[in-house]
C-alpha cells in the first residue's frame, strides 16, 4: 500500500500514462482494456498520452531501410492474388461451407442465363469487416452490368446507411450508391469497370441518409472484399 | 510530411488502395525504421519490426480515424509498440503492448479536443526537461528502451513501490506542466 499522499486524486490519467507507456501489467493492465473499450474519457486521456509520448520520437532521424524490405513487405502482403486461379482457392479457405452453399443458390437464380457455348467466368467476393459482424456476398459476370449482394449478417449503425465502393487499384473509391435493406441487392456497375471487374475491390463504408456527400467516403469501413473469379 | 496528405494516405489504405501503401511506405518508412533502430538497436531485428509494423497498418487502416489520434502518433506508435514487444519477446510472461488502432477502443477524441491534445503534446519534450532528470529519465527508458517497472527500480535502484509512485508524481507533474 502507498500513503494516502501518495496517491492522487487522478487515478485514471496514471493509468492511461502507464497504459501509453507500456508499464501497466497484470490487473491493471486488464482493467486499462477494459476501461479503453468502454470508457469514452479514458480512450482520449491514452490518445493524449501517446500523442505527447510521440514526441519523445522527435529527434530520431529517419533512416533510410534498405530497398529489399519494401520488396519483401509486398511480396508478402499481395503477392498470393498474383498467382494463377487454381492455386488462389486459398482465398476460399476462409469461407465457410455454409456461405459456399449460399454463393451457389445465390449464383443460379441472379445470373440471366447465358448461352451454354460462351460460359461467362464468374466473379465473387465475400465482404467482411474486421471489427463489426457485417457479411455480404457479392457475385458478378464478368462483363456483366450488375453486381448482385446478398447480406448474411448485420445492419447499418443506427441513423446511417451503407455505401457500397468500388476500388481499382491507384483510384479514388467510386460510388455504387447506397445499399438498401433488403436481404438481395443489385447494384447498377458504371461502364467504367468493364474488363477490370477482376481488379475491384469492394467496400462498404457508414455514410449520413442520403449517401456520402460529396462521393467519397466518410464513414467508417464496415466491409471489404476483393472480387475473384470463381 | 503533410498531416492531410498521411492521414488521406491512411485513408485510402483502409480501402485497401496498394498504390495508396506504396506511397506512404515511401513517405514514413525512414522515420519508422528510425524509430524501430532506436528501440532495438539490431539492425535485422529492427527490419523485421517495421515489417510487422507495415502488416499491421496494412490490415488495420480501417480502425485509424476512431482513435482520435495525429496521422504520424499512430503510425510511430505502432512501430514503436511493435519494436518494444520484439525486445521484450525474450522475457517470460510477456504481454503484448496493445497498438491504437489495433485494440479495442471506446472513440476517442473529436477533432476539437485532439487540436488541444495536439497543441498540450508539443510541450512534452519541454516540460520534461523541467522533471528531475531521473524521472525523465525514467520516462524516456519506459517509452523508448521498453523498460518495466521492475527494469527501472532494479536501474535506480529503488524498491519497485517507490519507483511507481516517483514516476506517478513525474508524469502528474508533466501533465500540469504541458496542460498550462
Amino acid at each position: 500500500m502507498t500513503d494516502p499522499q501518495d496517491t492522487p486524486p487522478d487515478d485514471d490519467s496514471f493509468l492511461a500514462a502507464e497504459f501509453a507507456l507500456g508499464l501497466a501489467e497484470g490487473e491493471d493492465l486488464a482493467n486499462a482494456r477494459f476501461k479503453l473499450a468502454n470508457d469514452r474519457q479514458f480512450a482520449i486521456k491514452v490518445a493524449a498520452w501517446q500523442e505527447s509520448f510521440a514526441h519523445l520520437t522527435d529527434d530520431i532521424a529517419p533512416v533510410k531501410p534498405p530497398r529489399r524490405i519494401k520488396k519483401k513487405l509486398l511480396k508478402s502482403l499481395f503477392s498470393k492474388q498474383r498467382l494463377p486461379l487454381l492455386e488462389r482457392l486459398w482465398v476460399w479457405k476462409g469461407i465457410s461451407f455454409a456461405a459456399f452453399g449460399l454463393l451457389a443458390y445465390l449464383a443460379i437464380p441472379m445470373l440471366r442465363p447465358v448461352p451454354p457455348e460462351v460460359p461467362m467466368p464468374v466473379l465473387a467476393a465475400q465482404l467482411k469487416g474486421q471489427s463489426g459482424p457485417l457479411e455480404l456476398l457479392a457475385i458478378v459476370e464478368a462483363g456483366g452490368t450488375e453486381v448482385g449482394l446478398r447480406r448474411i449478417a448485420g445492419t447499418a449503425p443506427e441513423g446511417r446507411v451503407l455505401e457500397l465502393w468500388a476500388i481499382l487499384p491507384e483510384q479514388a473509391p467510386l460510388s455504387l450508391g447506397v445499399l438498401p435493406q433488403t436481404e438481395v441487392m443489385r447494384i447498377a456497375l458504371p461502364a467504367v469497370l468493364a474488363g477490370k471487374l477482376g481488379q475491384v475491390t469492394l467496400a462498404i463504408t457508414d455514410e449520413p441518409v442520403g449517401g456520402a456527400p460529396d462521393g467519397s467516403p466518410t464513414g467508417e469501413i464496415r466491409a471489404v472484399g476483393a472480387l475473384e473469379e470463381i | 510530411m503533410d498531416r492531410r496528405e498521411i492521414e488521406n494516405l491512411i485513408a485510402r489504405v483502409a480501402l485497401k488502395d496498394r498504390a495508396a501503401f506504396d506511397v506512404l511506405y515511401d513517405q514514413v518508412s525512414a522515420k519508422l525504421f528510425g524509430v524501430c533502430l532506436r528501440v532495438l538497436s539490431k539492425r535485422a531485428a529492427a527490419e523485421d519490426a517495421m515489417q510487422d509494423t507495415f502488416v499491421k497498418i496494412w490490415n488495420n487502416a480501417d480502425r485509424y480515424q476512431s482513435n482520435g489520434l495525429s496521422p504520424m502518433t499512430w503510425l510511430i506508435t505502432i512501430a514503436r509498440n511493435t519494436s518494444i514487444d520484439r525486445l521484450r519477446a525474450r522475457k517470460s510472461g510477456h504481454q503484448d503492448i496493445d497498438t491504437p488502432g489495433l485494440e479495442l477502443s471506446a472513440p476517442g477524441p473529436s477533432p476539437e479536443q485532439a487540436a488541444v491534445a495536439g497543441s498540450e503534446a508539443k510541450r512534452l519534450i519541454g516540460c520534461l526537461d523541467g522533471l528531475e532528470p531521473d524521472r525523465a529519465s525514467a520516462v524516456r527508458g519506459a517509452y523508448l528502451d521498453g523498460q518495466s517497472y521492475a527494469d527501472l527500480a532494479e536501474r535506480f535502484n529503488v524498491p519497485l513501490n517507490t519507483m511507481r509512485t516517483w514516476l506517478r508524481r513525474g508524469l502528474l507533474a508533466l501533465r500540469e506542466c504541458m496542460s498550462q
